[in-house]
């Protein structure tokens, strides 16, 4: 990787600037270097190299302090990030603390942040459904919003680009509403998760429950073993950083693999204030860029400037980006800049218990489990809301634990587990949904404080 | 290298050393440094009983032996109110108490029969009294920290980082 070179405006001018090294940041890298393009991205938070940076990845249950739980203080500390169910003793060192970045709430909003190289992709939930065209001409059919520039058929192909270099285990269940990839063998289901499926697709004929697609390597491909990744080996500690790179984030795949073109320049600790316009050229040339550790405002050009620094921050950032062509933010001349904010609504679960097949049992660890795709409003408007929402399904066999008494006879009971009587299978769901941009979802500066000379919202 | 192990031997001396005045002073300190718990030797070894009563040393280390105890103040220490903190400790000397009102001795007095015997008919009495707090958070942390002991995950009930077993969702019951 190229040292940033001397003050000269030669050494901070590349060809293209990625603003953010998350999910859609490391993307830009990856596409901009492989094609010849000299890059340089800036990531406001420290480095997170892949393997190296991970230092809770192999680490037994006994070697944390609070065997994984966060301390009161620091809940209470931490209102917000304490919402977020990866917030353990395991990946707290992956989340914005509240009180590193705070911002006022008119309604309450939890903003989950992880500001550092690879960004939330160390520790997203990784399923990666498509879209459809459903989705896509929701807003033409219903009214609601604006309609989509684009069609399914236009995102297919790059769907599919993305799809094989990240590695996506999945079936190809033929269905319209969730449109196939290019998939990975899936993680299988268990026998309650199937006799569900069954039983759903008899009962309800537009409703399908299928092997959640997830971006694990199930049977990595030639392509994969190239970035230096390996089979998922199940161990459900992703949020961690996975040493085998069996999920999908930047750190271990579109990073390191911009890195070896040698047209990467990664550029940690920067916090990116605002967008160069030039009033002459009627162009973006480059951005004003604050090292969070010397606070010292430097320039960076680019004649491709790509702001990937999540929404709402890609938002602030334009907004903070003011000129006399632009006093309201750049491109911002219709006023819609920070308006329209939508979010993924998925908040909303259910539990149940179910009394048969206690014939199986679950062994072992498994990454997925069951999805259903969306099944409202598909064909035809038929409920009293618009569009709809998909549910994450999954089964687990119980166990009657009975730590009841104290003594030799508890000791035994602890120590053989599979002793134990088992219990029915439970059953649980999360639902997920779209919702739907309005005006009044905003989220705009607070000029009257700043942290690091940048506005905070 | 002789500088590294000079360092090493001079940091078991120093340790050494530091250790030797609170033997000498019968200093009131406890295992392990806690934040806000204000505990003295005589209840550390109380809850030490006490965890060794639930999980007992057997042909395998128990629950004291592996340190529970030591987890349960900590946990204690961090991650409980003020209030549960204050309980707990409440309910700990009403554990005593009942002890004496029992068998006419200190539950470090009483024989193992006895203790256990204690214990479970505080577990059989469920009230909101401050010792049937105690007793809940004591037993869950012990039992918590003794599974999750580095003696039980390595040699008893073993933790795999990594599963040996592929998964199976079919597997007989």
């Amino acid at each position: 990787m190229p040292e940033l070179q001397g003050d000269s405006v030669s050494g901070r001018t590349f060809d293209a600037i990625v603003i953010g090294s998350g999910m859609s940041g490391g993307w830009a890298a990856k596409e901009f270097t492989e094609k010849g393009l000299k890059t340089l991205v800036l990531e406001r938070g420290r480095d997170v190299k892949h393997n190296v940076d991970y230092p809770t990845t192999n680490m037994f249950p006994y070697e944390f302090d609070h065997l994984g739980e966060i301390p009161l203080d620091e809940k209470k500390a931490n209102p917000i990030i304490n919402r977020c169910y990866a917030f353990k003793e395991d990946a707290a060192h992956f989340f914005v603390k509240d009180a590193e970045h705070p911002y006022i709430q008119d309604k309450p909003f939890d903003w989950i942040r992880g500001y550092q190289v690879g960004g939330k992709s160390l520790m997203w939930a990784r399923a990666t459904q498509r879209w459809s065209n459903f989705d896509f001409k929701g807003p033409a059919r219903d009214g609601f919003a604006v309609d989509w520039p684009i069609r399914y058929k236009d995102i297919a192909p790059w769907y599919s680009h993305v799809e094989k270099f990240a590695g996506i285990s999945g079936n190809k269940d033929g269905l319209r509403e969730l449109p196939d990839g290019e998939f990975l063998p899936p993680f299988p289901l268990n026998a309650v998760e199937d006799y569900f499926k069954k039983h759903v697709s008899d009962k309800y004929p537009n409703r399908y429950v299928i092997n959640e697609r997830v971006a694990h390597l199930t049977k990595p491909e030639p392509i994969h073993l190239e970035q230096g990744r390996a089979k998922c080996q199940t161990r459900l500690l992703c949020q961690r950083g996975c040493p085998f790179g069996g999920y999908f984030s930047s750190n271990s795949s579109t990073l390191p693999w911009a890195a070896r073109t040698g047209n990467l320049t990664l550029r940690p600790f920067s916090v990116v204030h605002s967008v160069i316009y030039d009033e002459q050229k009627g162009k973006a040339t480059g951005v004003r860029v604050i090292d969070s550790n010397t606070k010292e405002m430097i320039e960076y050009f680019a004649k491709v400037i790509f702001v990937n620094a999540g929404a709402l921050n890609s938002n602030l950032l334009l907004l903070n980006s003011t000129s006399h062509r632009f006093p309201n933010g750049l491109g911002n001349d219709n006023g819609i800049m920070g308006k329209f904010v939508a979010f993924h609504n998925y908040s909303a679960r259910i539990s149940a218990r179910f009394d048969g097949l206690k014939q199986f049992k679950e062994v072992g660890r498994t990454v997925g489990g069951g999805y259903m795709p969306r099944f409202r409003n598909i064909f035809k408007q038929e409920t009293d809301f618009l569009r709809g929402y998909a549910c994450g399904f999954s089964a687990y066999r119980s166990r009657d634990s009975d730590s009841s008494g104290v003594g030799v006879s508890l000791k035994e009971r602890l120590l053989h587990p599979e002793l134990e009587k088992l219990g029915q299978w439970g059953v649980g769901s999360h639902m997920m949904g779209e919702t739907i941009p309005k005006e009044t979802n905003t989220v705009s500066l607070d000029t009257s404080k700043k942290m690091l000379g940048e506005c905070l919202c | 290298m002789r500088r590294r192990t000079a360092i090493r031997d001079m940091i078991i001396f120093a340790g050494g050393a530091t250790l030797l005045p609170s033997c000498l002073t019968r200093s009131e300190k406890v295992s392990i440094p806690l934040k806000k718990l204000k505990i003295t030797v005589a209840q550390e070894k109380l809850l030490a009983e006490i965890a060794s009563t639930i999980i007992p040393q057997t042909d395998t280390p128990g629950a004291k032996e592996v340190g529970a105890h030591l987890f349960a103040l900590k946990m204690l220490d961090d991650c409980y109110e003020k209030t549960d903190q204050e309980k707990f400790l409440i309910g700990l000397a009403q554990l005593d108490d009942n002890a004496a009102k029992r068998f006419g001795d200190s539950f470090l007095d009483c024989n193992g029969k006895q203790r256990q015997e204690l214990l479970e008919s505080i577990e059989q009495n469920k009230d909101v009294s401050e010792l049937a707090h105690f007793y809940e958070i004591m037993k869950d942390r012990t039992i918590e920290g003794y599974m999750n002991s580095k003696y039980v995950m390595t040699n008893l009930v073993i933790y795999e980082l990594i599963p040996s077993m592929p998964y199976n969702g079919y597997a007989p019951a």
